[in-house]
């Protein structure tokens, strides 16, 4: 977490796109509405694309990379059990999940 | 002597209120730091619909996002619409307490599970309310047992196979149509 911080602040100081997710809110920090992405990849949230993560007991989860943000939230069947779909092996990805937005970040 | 009494009485309640507000602003003072931003800890979300249909909560917080299922209170999940692709009615496959599928309904569930192409599938059985709770939650899960066995015969991977007996009604049990609708076993596929 803290080596995150770091690495997001030196980008900054480089000028890397990163750091554009950081305007108007470092130091002041963000109004509650937490609905929208700010910044140069700024949308709705709504807006997000994922794909699916296999936890390690099997289970499937929606991944989001959307630049600076990470999103994990399980997949539910309409009884309120997880998806254990089988798509992939535990620890496994599928699907475009990094595909929602332009910022570029290492991983 | 009463007077005093009295007085003293008010002076323990006028007492016991300063405490009790002061009790309340010390709630207040108790929160971290983590609130003392321009949100003053009011995370406002909004929702984010799955490619299942199926709402979730997310909240961007500037280089964090979080994000958790949308259920209700008993945790079953908001969904805008839902991944049941098949119904069988159990009059038209099973006989009256057997979970013993017919050789015709046989063939048209091997048709169905070959030509749906789904990643996986959830088998749920479902009786209506006559019989006692513990011997439709047997048949129930017997039935869509044996449907799960085609469907594993037809070269279709089963995520789950469940008995919900008579506890998730999908119509009332109060006349014959609507019990007729609760006799299924359906068939979640998972893209």
């Amino acid at each position: 977490m803290i080596n995150t911080k770091i690495l997001l602040i030196t980008g900054c100081a480089f000028g890397l796109t990163a750091c554009t997710d950081y305007e108007g809110g470092l130091g002041r920090g963000y109004p509650s509405d937490k609905t929208v992405d700010r910044g140069i990849d700024k949308k709705h949230l709504s807006q997000l694309q994922a794909g699916i993560w296999v936890d390690p007991n099997g289970c499937d989860h929606w991944i989001i990379d959307d630049g600076v943000e990470g999103y994990l939230s399980a997949r539910l069947d309409k009884f309120g059990k997880p998806v254990c779909s089988g798509v992939a092996p535990p620890t496994q990805t599928v699907g475009d999940f990094k595909g929602g937005s332009k910022i570029r970040d290492p991983n | 002597m009463v007077n005093t009494l009295s007085k003293a009485i008010r002076a323990l309640a006028g007492l016991s209120m300063v405490v009790a507000l002061a009790l309340q602003a010390s709630a207040a003072d108790a929160q971290t730091r983590s609130q003392q931003g321009r949100d003053k800890g009011v995370y406002t979300p909004t929702i984010w619909v799955d490619p299942d249909g199926c709402e979730h909560w997310v909240m961007d917080d500037g280089a964090e996002g979080y994000m958790t299922p949308h259920t209700n209170r008993q945790g079953i999940p908001v969904c805008r619409r839902g991944n049941v692709c098949g119904v069988m009615n159990s009059d038209q496959f099973f006989a009256t307490d057997s979970y013993r599928i017919h050789k015709s309904g046989r063939e048209r569930l091997a048709e169905f599970f070959r030509s749906t192409g789904a990643v996986s599938y959830i088998i749920t059985g479902h009786t209506d309310s006559r019989a006692s709770d513990a011997y439709n939650m047997r048949l129930s899960y017997n039935r869509a047992n044996s449907v799960a066995a085609i469907a594993q015969k037809s070269g279709a991977r089963i995520a789950d196979v469940r008995g919900y007996g008579e506890r998730m009604p999908a119509a009332t049990n109060s006349t014959a149509a609507g019990m007729a609708k609760n006799r299924r076993v359906e068939i979640i596929c998972i893209r």
